[in-house]
């Protein structure tokens, strides 16, 4: 038997260890975040940094950073803002439709040859999308597309489509066939049962679909570097890397990480506001089986 | 719907045609821009494509598979090297996240003062695009002017030349790097999963004397099973072909140290040979890791129930 004063030992020392391991976790999860946000503020010659950064005297603190990087770099930063939104945006609506499409055609019918159809496309997804940046360079420059906006938001909308669609496909079997069979008595034909009824009842997961569609090329290089030549294309991710490698060694660490607030922020926020349900969606699969 | 397997093929084409109609758009977008592409790369792996001298990258030929032949058998190929990265990065970044993740979940799990501050913070890697954290964190393991040499100076440590002395050093960065960006979702999941077990499971374990660590072994760990090893043979798929961190961090430096299929695949074509890029040899390490991959897969549908959730 243990005596009930080691019990209680044993107690406090579980205790105090769980709270160090997870503050060790929290500070190496924010470690490099809190240095984005403070090295973007802070005022830094070009190619220098210290530890010293990482506790900023409060009068030091500058925007000078977001001041280049927003109104004097070149490209402007509404010229490689606007494309990304161009590209993404476009890929987004495209891939959205696909998924929603597939996953109400794999969901709600059972149709001849459906076995061989998810086969296929889970055949065809497991080539990395990475690599097909090579044949589609030869592909588009044969088309004259290289270095255009159709050129990249082509290749773009398919990039989500295989995994969206499943998706949306798990989602919509949670929704039972009654509720089609309803509107199907009352009248609609299965089109409009799908848009009416259907859709609706899948606005999360579509919204999920969007978000995965945009967020792929939005932080696109593999292929927007091999696409794009001309300055008034370039994206938000083309922007970011430049600042970062204009040759190592001359690195403006301000820059950077001011860059990279501006571009995570809208994405940051989307999370912090969808985080329950952008887990729930993505780990679904996983914790159901 | 209901089950339709005794209904004749032609019943069920004229219930079910419409389904057609809603995959043409997808069946379209990916025979073109998935299929299509596949196969070309094949065919591009069978020419001398870029390897075959100046002329070659207008004027190329079928040469069969002597790019394997020689990938397989020649001692200066990086092929075996490729293998054992691509293997060494993806097994030993997915054993890391499987322990991060349930480690700290098995402490979240339990009642503890804070749980949601700790469960918010370690989530925020997760809300960050890991193309824009990469590259600050390359710039963080420079070895001049990286902040994490800044910081070891500052207690006394040398700097490190993390990505260009030696292997060790590369990769270590690289698995660092990779575990701070994966580590979040794991640990949610596995959390999820925990929660999820009955609590009178626990409290009869107890009662009957048990141990919190017979506790995790008799209770926690057989409930988590299917979990773990769905979401590792998921993260192994991932990881294989997980092209930024290694790209933007190490390159596949030193020499070929950290070098993986696919970015030795992308740097072939766009990067390291400049004018005159080796598009064939490109072509063949993304046909080998396709491969690769299939046969991965082909072992995950086999251990899991991915696809019966998929058919059903």
């Amino acid at each position: 038997m243990i005596r009930p004063r080691r019990r209680r030992w044993v107690k406090l020392a579980k205790r105090v260890t769980s709270h160090v391991v997870l503050i060790i976790a929290c500070l190496f999860a924010i470690f490099p975040i809190y240095f984005i946000v403070v090295t973007s503020f802070s005022t830094l010659p070009i190619a220098s940094i210290t530890a010293h950064v990482l506790v900023p005297n409060p009068s030091g603190l500058t925007t000078a950073s977001y001041n280049y990087v927003l109104f004097h770099q070149f490209p402007s930063f509404a010229t490689l803002l606007t494309n990304s939104l161009i590209f993404a945006g476009s890929a987004a609506a495209i891939g959205l439709a696909l998924a929603a499409f597939t996953g109400f055609a794999l969901s709600k019918f059972n149709f001849p040859g459906r076995r061989t159809f998810v086969y296929f496309i889970l055949l065809i997804s497991l080539f990395p999308g990475v690599l097909l940046v090579i044949p589609f360079y030869f592909m588009f420059s044969s088309l004259g597309l290289i270095d255009t906006y159709l050129g990249l938001i082509i290749p773009y909308s398919a990039g989500a489509v295989v995994f969206s669609g499943i998706l949306v496909k798990n989602y919509m079997d949670s929704i039972p066939d009654d509720i089609e069979e309803a509107a199907l008595v009352d009248g609609m034909s299965r089109t409009g049962a799908f848009f009416r009824v259907l859709v609706p009842l899948c606005y999360p997961v579509l919204g999920l679909a969007a978000f995965l569609a945009f967020i792929g090329p939005y932080t696109d290089f593999a292929l927007a570097h091999v696409f794009i030549t001309s300055n008034n294309l370039w994206t938000l991710a083309l922007g970011i890397y430049n600042i970062n490698s204009t040759d190592t060694g001359t690195q403006n660490y301000g820059l950077v990480t001011a860059f990279a607030v501006v571009m995570s922020l809208p994405i940051v926020i989307f999370y912090m506001v969808f985080q329950r349900y952008i887990i729930g969606g993505l780990t679904l699969g996983a914790v159901k089986s | 719907m209901a089950d339709l397997r005794d209904q004749t093929l032609s019943f069920r084409l004229r219930r079910e045609w419409p389904a057609y109609l809603y995959l043409i758009p997808t069946v379209v977008v990916l025979l073109l821009l998935n299929a299509y592409p596949i196969a070309y790369t094949i065919y591009i792996s069978l020419t001398d494509f870029g390897t075959g001298g100046r002329g070659s990258l207008i004027n190329y030929h079928y040469i069969g598979f002597s790019n394997y032949v020689t990938a397989f058998t020649s001692t200066s190929s990086p092929f075996w090297t490729l293998v054992g990265n691509s293997f060494f990065w993806a097994g030993g970044c997915v054993a890391l996240f499987l322990l991060v993740g349930l480690g700290l979940a098995s402490v979240l799990n339990q009642p503890i003062r804070g749980k949601s501050v700790y469960r918010t913070l370690i989530l925020l890697p997760w809300a960050f695009p890991a193309f824009i954290t990469l590259l600050v964190w390359t710039s963080m393991w420079g070895y001049e002017y990286g902040i994490i040499n800044e910081v070891l100076n500052s207690v006394g440590i040398h700097s490190v030349n993390w990505l260009l002395s030696s292997p060790t050093a590369a990769w270590s960065a690289l698995f660092i790097t990779n575990v701070w960006l994966s580590f979040p979702f794991y640990t949610v999941v596995f959390l999820a999963t925990m929660q999820a077990i009955p609590k009178d499971l626990y409290e009869a374990a107890s009662i009957d004397g048990a141990g919190s660590f017979s506790q995790f072994r008799r209770i926690t760990l057989p409930y988590l099973m299917p979990t773990i090893i769905f979401v590792g043979l998921m993260g192994f798929l991932f990881t294989f072909n997980n092209f930024y961190p290694i790209y933007l961090i190490t390159n596949g430096g030193p020499g070929l140290s950290t070098q993986i299929f696919i970015t030795q695949s992308y740097s072939e074509a766009f990067g390291a040979h400049g004018a005159s890029p080796l598009y064939s040899l490109a072509a063949m390490y993304s046909v080998l890791d396709f491969l690769i991959i299939i046969l991965l897969t082909v072992v995950v549908i086999w251990r899991t129930d991915l696809t019966r959730n998929w058919l059903k």
